[in-house]
């Protein structure tokens, strides 16, 4: 406690987006970008801290740092370094409320309202403000935008839908002069069609309304649920964690219509976090019982639950790895008894596993190669394999020959010379790479 | 400022429309005919013919007049569709430099759009000589299901025909148009399109003059050709049966049993029973024969039941696309000729347990719609939106060759999509970002529109890095994708233009050349 109250006149403070700023362009980590999406002028710098993602001392250092460069400013009106009111919930806003007007959210960037009225333009000035007041209001709960109650039914979702879009499709104003409003319309169109499929469609519309319930119900120990929804890093959902012994594909497009809900995020993200630090734990015990397979899938989970932890993506990296060994080794043992038995071919496929966990082992892929020549069903993969074998090890005479072989027997004269010339300049003595090249000329 | 006008570029028959005083008019060509073959031929003196001129020489001059190009504009001379073509179209089809289908007559190639281009510059005449006045501007319509390359290469032909395409909207949707024109209530439509080549499905909601799309489906080789080349298939081995001779290597023979099938199939959709009389179809060493035979009603039906059938089966699949039952949809629009056959109405009555709409013209709603989209972008007090929606699914190739959908089809634009995707390589350092449009969960059986490169990945195992990928579509349908690596914040991106087959310097050369035979036909 007394640590903290060292810091207590920065704790307290309240920070916003500097106006003109776009964020979207800056180098920030997902964490940081994270915790930038969380400033709405509203939710002070103590809670910042919990907020997860970084640790306290990294968010006091990346605000800061942004303070620093001018993408943060220190809001209007903040409170004070007033000791008294630190362990005290904020007093100012409620969770589900929009952000003081004196401190706009990141979607109303734009400069103040009068100053984007442009009488040149053709497109009313009263419109003008229309479009300027809606863009302002974006980042309101989803009925808001639309304009319709909490529980409207879906014909009248629809219908404002409809109302909304005659005003706001950018169509509106087709091959008009409408200056920097022709992206603001774009933004309110692509909004209100974003209202209007989570409010039209009954599940999401229920998870929408879910999360307005939690953000209203919030115990105000709870950090404050901004209303403002992740523009600065809208993402869908979090990146799956990389599949196992399969190739890693990466992740498929998202659900349709996936919502985007901040206002739950929050308090969903605590309870996954719980989740994923049990996976986390179990992991690391089968971590030190050497149970490396077991290990890489708790940390997998834990890191689908918790996908911005950085200390879970660190240890992961390195169970993974440790993981992919085991795994490739298993394959490889299983590979060489295949051809004790005479099954090239499922030996091959069981080297092709054992190359997904560990792409980069060149005694691997010198194996796969020679058993893909052998079997002669697809040249293209063993000359791949071979050429990452040359790549790895090019110091291995045998490389060179292997790969030379699949050249040659692939009709590529000069490309085989070159390998099997480079395995000889390696081990002169080498007479099977002679005797290709022997029959490589006359051939 | 000069009109906008709607043109309906159809597989068989083209047609025109504007709006005057606020009322859409279809506009009657030279002939005194609403909708004009879409036809051109070069005739045995040079002369080039578009229209019903075409159309009236096709018998005795088939192999220099080019029908239904449409089924072979934006295609890749490989696809199975314009293999098909090879065998049954009576002019030549040769591979382009671009590996695109052309058209061959006499010493002279043309490519797809250019022959479009041509038909269109026909519909701007027609109109122009209507009005008494230049057009420059207009709104064409083609199926729903055309993919981005076919829908560039239609505005390529808007281009050669000298014409500023101000939108590319689906046939549907401007029946749609024309349907909803001055109506104030709420509801919800089906239009179902069979024409001479294509066949479309759209469900559609009404709302105050605003316009939804709620999804579309079709098969672009669907058609009342299909229904032609049944009778005339009829045909041949009955005549075959009679008299012991296999008129199909014969382009006379089977031109002229093509027009009478035609003719039989439209005749039978208000009579029982024709007649069909080919005096001197041919001839062997025992003189002339003649083919004459009766066709019922019943017995059409029997041979093309199975067409109209496999409409249907898409229709229930859109229906299902837009959460919907047919008991939903309150009316069903009727479009192209083909829905004038009892058997499609009786089939499309069943379904969806209404008799069809009866107030629009089939062969000229499309047009009309056009035009009335056209009208609606420029005026000043809007009471018609369209809100239209993407065709195809868009997204991108990943890895192991599969599809990641960003966009789904039948998503209202403008919209934005992202998602974020990762490497599958240690230390992978790039990506490429290839730009697939399509259906198939498959990478491979989709078209590519675009690729681009996002390099600098910061060094890391695989599955670390991350990368979002964005898609924009905006109101006219322009595609910009973008990649961003999440770590270093560097960004790539790409404007999908849709390529046609046709580079920006061959347009300007075709345009040219015509503008040197505007001019001969003026003469």
């Amino acid at each position: 406690m007394h640590a903290m109250g060292s810091e207590a006149p920065s704790e307290a403070r309240v920070v916003r987006l500097a106006p003109g700023c776009n964020p979207a362009r800056l180098p920030l980590s997902p964490a940081e970008g994270y915790l930038l999406s969380r400033i709405d002028g509203a939710t002070p710098w103590r809670l910042l801290r919990e907020i997860g993602g970084l640790t306290p001392e990294d968010v006091d250092r990346c605000l800061e740092r942004w303070i620093d460069q001018g993408i943060l400013l220190v809001a209007d009106g903040a409170p004070g370094p007033n000791g008294a009111k630190r362990s005290a919930p904020p007093a100012s806003p409620r969770p589900a409320e929009p952000p003081a007007a004196a401190a706009p959210a990141p979607a109303a960037l734009a400069s103040r309202p009068e100053e984007a009225i442009d009488a040149s333009l053709e497109i009313p000035v009263e419109a003008q403000r229309r479009i300027l007041a809606f863009e302002a209001k974006l980042d309101r709960p989803y009925h808001e935008i639309l304009g319709v109650a909490k529980d409207a039914d879906a014909r009248t979702v629809k219908r404002a839908y409809f109302e909304l879009s005659k005003e706001y499709h950018p169509d509106r104003y087709f091959r008009k002069r409408v200056g920097r409003h022709g992206e603001r319309l774009e933004r309110i169109f692509r909004k209100v069609l974003e209202a209007y499929e989570l409010l039209a469609d009954p599940t999401t519309r229920a998870e929408v309304q879910r999360s307005l319930d939690a953000a209203a119900a919030a115990p105000p120990a709870a950090p404050p649920s901004p209303p403002t929804p992740l523009s600065v890093v809208a993402r869908p959902s979090p990146p799956a964690a990389p599949a196992s012994s399969a190739p890693p594909a990466p992740p498929t497009a998202p659900r349709p219509r996936a919502p985007r809900i901040s206002t739950a995020h929050l308090r969903a993200l605590a309870q996954r976090k719980a989740k994923a630090k049990t996976f986390f734990e179990a992991g690391m015990a089968a971590f030190q019982a050497s149970r490396w397979l077991e290990a890489a899938s708790s940390v997998r989970l834990a890191l689908a639950f918790d996908p911005w932890n950085a200390a879970y993506k660190e240890s992961f990296a390195g169970v993974q790895r440790r993981a992919n060994d085991e795994r490739a080794k298993q394959f490889v043992k299983e590979a060489e008894s295949a051809l004790e038995l005479r099954q090239p071919k499922e030996a091959l496929r069981l080297y092709e596993e054992a190359l997904h966990c560990v792409p980069h082992e060149p005694e691997i892929n010198y194996k796969a190669a020679r058993l893909a020549l052998v079997l002669g069903e697809d040249p293209k993969r063993a000359k791949e394999y071979a050429a990452r074998a040359c790549e790895l090890r090019p110091e291995v005479p045998a490389h060179h020959r292997l790969l030379g072989q699949i050249y040659k027997s692939g009709g590529l004269v000069a490309n085989a010379r070159r390998e099997l010339e480079a395995a000889l300049r390696l081990d002169p003595r080498d007479a099977e790479a002679r005797q290709e090249l022997k029959t490589l000329g006359r051939g | 400022m000069s009109r906008v006008i709607g043109i309906d570029l159809g597989t068989t028959n083209s047609c025109v429309a504007v709006i005057e005083n606020g009322q859409p008019t279809v506009i009657p060509n030279t002939g005194g005919y609403k909708t004009t073959p879409s036809m051109f031929a070069i005739s045995q003196d040079g002369k080039r013919l578009v229209g019903h001129l075409a159309k009236r020489q096709a018998i005795t001059n088939s192999r220099n007049t080019v029908y239904a190009s449409k089924r072979l504009i934006g295609r890749r001379f490989d696809a199975a569709e314009v293999q098909k073509s090879l065998d049954l179209c009576p002019y030549e089809i040769v591979r382009g430099p671009n590996d695109d289908p052309r058209i061959k007559i006499g010493e002279k190639i043309f490519t797809c759009p250019e022959i479009s281009g041509i038909i269109l510059r026909e519909m701007k005449r027609v109109a122009e000589e209507y009005l008494g006045e230049p057009v420059r501007e207009a709104v064409i319509t083609v199926p729903a299901y055309f993919n981005d390359t076919q829908r560039q290469c239609t505005k390529d032909a808007g281009k050669i025909a000298g014409l500023e395409v101000m939108r590319i909207i689906n046939e549907p949707t401007a029946a749609a148009l024309a349907y909803g024109l001055g109506r104030k209530g709420e509801e919800k439509i089906a239009v179902y399109d069979l024409g001479g080549g294509t066949f479309d499905i759209s469900i559609l909601e009404l709302g105050n003059g605003v316009i939804e799309v709620l999804a579309t489906a079709g098969n672009t080789f669907l058609g009342g050709e299909d229904f032609d080349r049944r009778v005339v298939e009829h045909l041949l081995a009955r005549f075959q049966e009679a008299e012991g001779i296999d008129l199909r290597s014969d382009p006379m023979a089977l031109q002229r049993l093509k027009d009478a099938a035609e003719k039989a199939k439209c005749d039978l959709s208000s009579r029982e029973k024709v007649e069909i009389n080919l005096p001197f179809i041919a001839s062997d060493a025992k003189g002339p024969r003649h083919l004459t035979l009766e066709l019922e009603r019943s017995a059409l039906e029997g041979l093309v039941d199975d067409i109209v059938r496999q409409s249907i089966k898409i229709v229930e699949q859109c229906l299902r696309d837009a959460s919907l039952t047919a008991t939903d949809i309150d009316q069903v629009l009727l479009v192209g000729g083909q829905t004038r056959m009892p058997l499609v109405q009786n089939q499309v009555a069943e379904l969806f347990g209404k008799r069809p709409h009866k107030g629009v013209n089939p062969d000229e709603v499309v047009a009309v719609g056009a035009a009335i989209q056209g009208e609606a972008l420029l005026s000043e007090d809007k009471n018609l939106l369209l809100l239209d929606v993407t065709p195809l699914s868009l997204g991108i190739a990943t890895f192991g060759g599969h599809f990641a959908r960003l966009i789904e089809r039948n998503t209202t634009v403008p919209v934005r999509k992202a998602h974020v995707f990762t490497t599958t390589r240690d230390n992978q350092s790039a990506v490429k970002i290839r730009v697939l449009q399509g259906e198939s969960d498959v990478a491979a059986e989709n078209d590519l529109l675009g690729e681009f490169v996002l390099n600098g990945i910061r060094q890391a195992r695989k599955g670390e890095p991350e990368v979002e990928v964005s898609f924009d579509i905006d109101a006219n349908g322009i595609v910009s994708v973008s990649a961003r690596d999440n770590a270093t914040g560097k960004e790539q991106s790409i404007t999908v233009n849709a390529t046609g087959t046709l580079s920006p310097e061959e347009i300007q050369r075709i345009v040219e050349e015509n503008e040197l035979y505007e001019v001969q036909l003026k003469r």
